[in-house]
């Protein structure tokens, strides 16, 4: 296990080294430099600028000093706000990660929640219930659900604020979890209630029921284990996009987080910003797969690595 | 079947006298699942109307672009609630939305299945070139696969389409479309989402390829044989095609939601142009004022969504009844876009 987790984790240099090859070459091929203005700089100060920010040298160089200050965990200048950018993702991760759990723990109670509700009364009123909001959830992505939310809860309700993002105060916090959440909701939903009924129909569960075991606890101590593992993986890939925040959401809301962060560099060509947003996202991705292999490993004694 | 118990004589004859080829089944199965067929011919209403709103008069009474801030009796034309002249209203320049609307759901169902028809060619080449070809061929293509699971989907789209904007490339161009027909911003867009997205299916044709080729009939056709061409289109591909129509059905939403996505964070595309996502991020500006320029398109958007999933779990179910049921123990892997 400990081998293959180092494997695994030996391997991530190169994805990141081909991630930073990837982004590095569309990001010089966007047209335009960072300062480009429309009033052109005095050649002069553009020199000056340049020369600053190392954007003088060749572009192979350039390629080779960013690779070697990575291996250091530098990830360079900002050019928009001239703080190293580990500051910049450092200081808009917060909000992100914030809102991202906050949605994460909304999506996992419902979801499994109705899921399972859904499950225990399979073809009932309950499990039609259950269905409908699913169904009608995963057809109600963020950008739909956000504007939305917005017109009912604030402009004809007045119920909460509409901007900003503040740990802990649920006037600001309600609608973006709403808004972020709704879509991991419903697929988990889906999974648990597909996982459970396929795990109440087996034969163990027949004999746990002939046992005279309570229904609660046929459901909790037998059925949920085997029901795990589909939900797991769903889960663990939710968690992996709900950290990585919802760009929609974030420019929605006006929460000044990552995804927020990586559009305006985009726009503004901050190189150092993109580069460091493309390998602080892909670390992240790779490292929720490899927790999520090992969490198989864990609910499931029969995996082994 | 439904039918068997109304008329059973006339379903028996037919049975003896010619089994029903596969598709047919799958056909007669897609149609008694209410849900998909009320999806389907929801999905096709609303293409005819956009494609008749776009060459006659009679759908699209007005010109979408056309600004009007005062109607024939001069009254104040902006603003308005739906009424009889302009079925949904209009927008703070008077606009027309219902012919707006119809242009935008034109543009969006364009992106949707523009995109997807570049996805599934190269998604089904570079799927049976990993499947057929050489073992470094198949290893190369998986790596490229991983690594695009691996980078987020919404980045790079968005970095390809900076890339793309402003270019003047063979068909790209900045001007009038050199693909007559083809503006370059809907073009641009197209590329974006495509470039991205031809993993999924790749990796579902280079499976069924590799399954198909241990099974003992696609042996038995060789033995006989069949040259390598012939193999693959009557033995495999026809066996292989219908989890491809299933990824094609959820496709095209998924195609559509990342434009609108893309619009609502304000890279869309530009003015003369509007989708469905486009109409949605101008209203955002006057949410106070007229929430309804949000409303009918966030309704347009959800509609189109829920029929495509409706339709293709109706295909899904009908296309392959026998692992209904393992299917739907792990339905949707994580959605990709968000």
């Amino acid at each position: 296990m400990t081998s293959y987790v180092l494997r695994r984790v030996m391997l991530m240099a190169p994805l990141v080294v081909t991630m930073v090859t990837i982004t590095f070459l569309l990001m010089h091929a966007i047209e335009g430099g960072p300062f480009d203005t429309d009033r052109p700089l005095p050649p002069a100060t553009q020199q000056r600028l340049q020369e600053r920010y190392g954007l003088d040298k060749p572009l192979l160089q350039q390629y080779g000093l960013y690779l070697f200050r990575l291996a250091q965990f530098d990830l360079g200048i900002s050019f928009a706000s001239d703080r190293p950018v580990r500051d910049v993702i450092g200081e808009r991760m917060l909000p992100t990660v914030q809102l991202g759990l906050t949605a994460f723990v909304f999506a996992v109670i419902c979801g499994v929640g109705l899921g399972t509700l859904s499950a225990l009364n399979q073809n009932g009123a309950w499990d039609f219930a259950g269905v409908f909001i699913a169904t009608v959830g995963s057809a109600l992505p963020s950008f739909i659900l956000a504007p939305l939310l917005v017109i009912a809860f604030v402009l004809r309700l007045h119920w909460f604020d509409v901007l900003g993002w503040e740990f802990g105060n649920y006037h600001k916090m309600t609608l973006p979890t709403i808004a972020a959440g709704v879509l991991p909701m419903a697929f988990l939903s889906r999974i648990t209630r597909a996982a459970l009924l396929d795990v109440l129909n087996q034969d163990y569960i027949r004999t746990a029921r002939a046992k005279g075991l309570s229904e609660f606890r046929v459901v909790v101590r037998h059925a949920s284990r085997n029901a795990m593992i589909p939900i797991l993986t769903v889960a663990g890939l939710l968690f992996a996009h709900s950290l990585t925040g919802s760009f929609i959401v974030e420019q929605a809301f006006a929460i000044p987080g990552i995804g927020k962060e990586f559009i305006d560099s985009v726009l503004v060509r901050d190189y150092g910003v993109m580069m460091g947003l493309t390998v602080t996202y892909t670390l992240i991705y790779a490292l929720m797969t490899l927790v999520v292999d090992v969490l198989y490993a864990v609910v499931d004694p029969r995996i082994r690595y | 079947m439904p039918n068997e118990s109304a008329c059973p004589s006339a379903i028996d004859s037919s049975r003896i006298m010619a089994t029903p080829g596969p598709l047919a089944q799958a056909w007669r199965r897609l149609n008694s699942n209410r849900l998909a067929v009320v999806s389907g011919v929801i999905l096709t209403v609303i293409a005819v109307v956009s494609i008749l709103g776009s060459t006659t008069s009679f759908v699209q009474r007005h010109d979408p672009a056309a600004q009007a801030y005062t109607d024939a009796t001069g009254t104040n034309n902006t603003d308005r609630s739906p009424n009889r002249v302009n079925w949904l209203g209009t927008d703070g320049l008077g606009r027309d939305i219902w012919a707006r609307m119809l242009q935008a759901t034109f543009f969006s169902l364009r992106i949707g299945i523009g995109a997807e028809a570049v996805i599934v060619a190269l998604g089904i080449s570079l799927g049976l070139l990993a499947g057929l070809g050489g073992q470094r061929t198949d290893r190369i293509i998986v790596w490229i696969t991983d690594l695009a699971f691996a980078f987020p989907d919404i980045l790079m789209i968005i970095l390809v389409r900076q890339v793309l904007l402003g270019r003047d490339w063979p068909i790209l161009g900045a001007g009038s479309p050199q693909i007559p027909g083809v503006p370059s911003a809907l073009l641009l867009t197209v590329i974006a989402i495509s470039i991205v997205s031809w993993v999924t299916i790749c990796r579902l044709v280079r499976g069924q390829i590799l399954s198909l080729h241990g099974q003992e009939y696609v042996l038995a056709a060789r033995a006989a044989g069949a040259s390598p061409w012939r193999t693959l289109r009557v033995h495999m591909l026809p066996n292989a095609i219908s989890p491809v129509i299933v990824a094609i059905t959820f496709g095209i939403p998924r195609n559509i939601f990342a434009e609108a996505s893309l619009a609502f964070i304000g890279l869309g595309v530009p003015p003369p142009f509007a989708s469905l996502g486009s109409l949605m991020s101008d209203g955002r500006a006057h949410l106070q004022t007229n929430s309804l320029l949000v409303i009918w398109p966030a309704l347009a958007v959800a509609m189109l969504m829920l029929c495509f999933t409706f339709l293709g779990d109706g295909l899904r179910d009908a296309l392959d009844p026998r692992s209904r049921r393992q299917r739907r123990a792990s339905i949707g892997l994580a959605p990709r876009h968000r």
